[in-house]
């Protein structure tokens, strides 16, 4: 069975992927909803930025978020200014680089409802008397359900599977910055297949899993609605 | 009262040219407000921008209220204005059931004026409320999107041509309904239908080329040669018959025509007290005598007013029945035989009328 420390790495892993779903939806919607309708000249370079964690190899975006969390550096002295601890090898600094990293994978099924979102269904909120900001969260986001729930989902599911970057900030201590990934590499490490077998077994089931809700009924659900 | 003055220019991506539109006009609103015209002449972007959904540059006061001005900087957006949109199409929320799309309207109301089991059973729809949106037809769609606009407890009801995609079915349900919700909320109402425009409407702005040709009684403007509509006009005008009796042997209605008798076909016995029966002017035919023997039913004695001479050698002919008007086309050959002028007393006889309510 599981052994203590896989538990941990289990609940650990949750609690991140978890903890980064939560601020990456608070984050991702105004991003999603900009790229999607603003004008602005700086946009594709801000679509890029955005989209950069997809093809940029995990270890790279590892290597400067080290950089950028030591002391020596504006980011890192900011933080330790009023904390004891340092980001790198923190708990606090996965958080940061895990909604850098999944950024992407939540932008952009929002920004793809947003530009699909026919704005026929804006003006007829703000004729029902809907301002700005209540026409979003009253009808529109409600409108756009599955594609949030798509957008939470992949970033939560993501985020599970980091491996590069943790590995390059966080280090491998037990309770702290030691996530499931690296549980496994560990295992394999030492040779402990089984082990390594049972934490495999679970991250592909459940992605699975995942992907085939994902696929086979909500983006098929937000589909009927876009076209209705 | 609604009183506007407002401009847009527009830049046409294709040849570089710029077109520019001016609407102006002060209406006192009152039952229904039709604003006419062809299609591409304006209309909707004029209604846009009454509403707030277009950017333009002007004035608009409705009643007391300033919704737009020019110096004073003043704007009210469009879920201030309290207006009921029913757009061209129904535009209801896909992702919500009836009942919901209906509800989101009725949270924001200032007051129930209506509600929604009142207006689904006067619209027909109440089996619906539990339906998703997606499962509806056109015309019940387009019903409940009436009904969700009066739910938001309007002071102005617009309506940028409802019916057009509509059975017949539809139209005739919701005609008498618009009528006489119009009783309690005044409504502006796009359409380039003539017998939604004479149906409904004591009063009509003519939008022509972005702008506002003209404004009052459709019956005056239909009559009045000076206006673009008169192509229109003379194609066949409308008129209404007042029904004494209906026959259900011969599928006949007795009616009258400013105190003339008059015949008209009709499958049914017709609902209202009046009918308004479209001639066509070349339906018409003028004679010196009431022609005896022949299988014409309606001879009405008329006299012609104005008359005009169009391109092809037709000519066109005012007639003047009491208070109401008919246009004939006749030849020019015809018209010399008989030797008619302004003032003339002559027979018309009209080959076949339709009722269009």
């Amino acid at each position: 069975m599981l052994s203590d420390g896989d538990l941990q790495a289990i609940w650990l892993t949750l609690k991140l992927a978890g903890l980064t779903t939560l601020l990456l939806m608070i984050i991702a919607p105004p991003l999603a909803w900009w790229l999607a309708r603003s004008q602005a000249k700086i946009r594709p370079l801000v679509e890029s930025l955005v989209a950069l964690p997809l093809i940029l190899p995990p270890t790279v975006l590892g290597f400067y978020l080290l950089i950028a969390f030591s002391p020596n550096h504006f980011l890192g002295r900011w933080w330790l200014s009023f904390n004891e601890q340092s980001l790198a090898f923190s708990f606090t600094g996965l958080v940061i680089a895990s909604i850098v990293y999944s950024l992407p994978f939540v932008v952009q099924p929002l920004q793809s409802a947003f530009v699909h979102l026919d704005k026929r269904y804006l003006e007829v909120s703000a004729t029902l008397g809907y301002g700005k900001y209540e026409r979003l969260y009253k009808i529109i986001f409600p409108m756009l359900l599955p594609s949030f729930i798509i957008a939470a989902a992949l970033g939560f599911a993501h985020t599970i599977g980091e491996f590069g970057v943790v590995l390059m900030i966080g280090g491998n201590i037990p309770g702290e910055t030691q996530v499931l990934s690296i549980q496994l590499f560990d295992h394999v490490e030492s040779l402990q297949y089984d082990q390594a077998h049972q934490l495999s077994l679970m991250l592909l089931a459940f992605s699975v899993s995942l992907l085939v809700v994902i696929y086979g009924f909500l983006q098929k659900r937000q589909q009927r609605i876009l076209n209705a | 009262m609604l009183k506007f003055d407002i401009q847009k220019s527009f830049i046409n991506q294709h040849t570089g040219t710029s077109s520019e539109l001016h609407f102006k006009a002060h209406i006192d609103l009152s039952g229904v407000c039709v604003i006419f015209g062809d299609s591409g002449a304006g209309k909707t972007t004029l209604l846009r921008c009454l509403i707030g959904l277009e950017e333009c540059v002007g004035d608009i006061q409705f009643k007391q209220q300033v919704w737009k001005s020019k110096y004073q900087k003043q704007y009210v957006p469009t879920e201030k204005r309290r207006i009921g949109v029913v757009f061209q199409e129904p535009r209801l929320f896909p992702h919500l059931n009836v009942q919901q799309n209906l509800q989101l309207a009725v949270n924001k109301a200032s007051s129930n004026t209506f509600n929604i089991e009142q207006l689904a059973n006067k619209l027909g729809f109440s089996e619906l409320l539990a339906h998703q949106t997606t499962q509806l037809s056109g015309g019940q769609k387009q019903r409940v999107a009436i009904a969700r606009a009066l739910l938001t407890d309007p002071q102005l009801l617009v309506m940028d041509e409802p019916l057009s995609s509509l059975d017949q079915g539809s139209k005739q349900l919701l005609l008498p309904f618009i009528k006489e919700i119009s009783q309690q909320i005044p409504i502006l109402y796009i359409t380039h239908s003539e017998q939604e425009l004479f149906y409904l409407s004591r009063n009509m702005l003519l939008v022509n080329d972005g702008q506002i040709e003209a404004s009052g009684e459709p019956q005056q403007l239909f009559l009045n040669s000076d206006l673009s509509l008169i192509k229109l006009a003379h194609q066949g005008l409308i008129l209404s018959v007042d029904v004494k009796s209906y026959d259900p042997d011969e599928a006949l209605i007795k009616g009258c025509l400013d105190g003339q008798n008059l015949y008209i076909s009709a499958e049914t016995s017709p609902f209202s007290e009046q009918v308004q029966v479209k001639i066509n002017s070349r339906d018409v035919i003028v004679a010196l005598q009431p022609i005896e023997g022949s299988s014409l039913l309606n001879c009405l004695s008329a006299k012609i007013v104005e008359f005009a001479i169009d391109t092809q050698k037709a000519v066109v002919l005012t007639l003047q029945f009491d208070s109401q008007y008919l246009y004939a086309y006749i030849t020019l050959r015809s018209f010399n035989k008989l030797q008619l002028a302004v003032g003339s007393q002559v027979f018309a006889h009209v080959k076949t009328m339709s009722i269009v309510n």
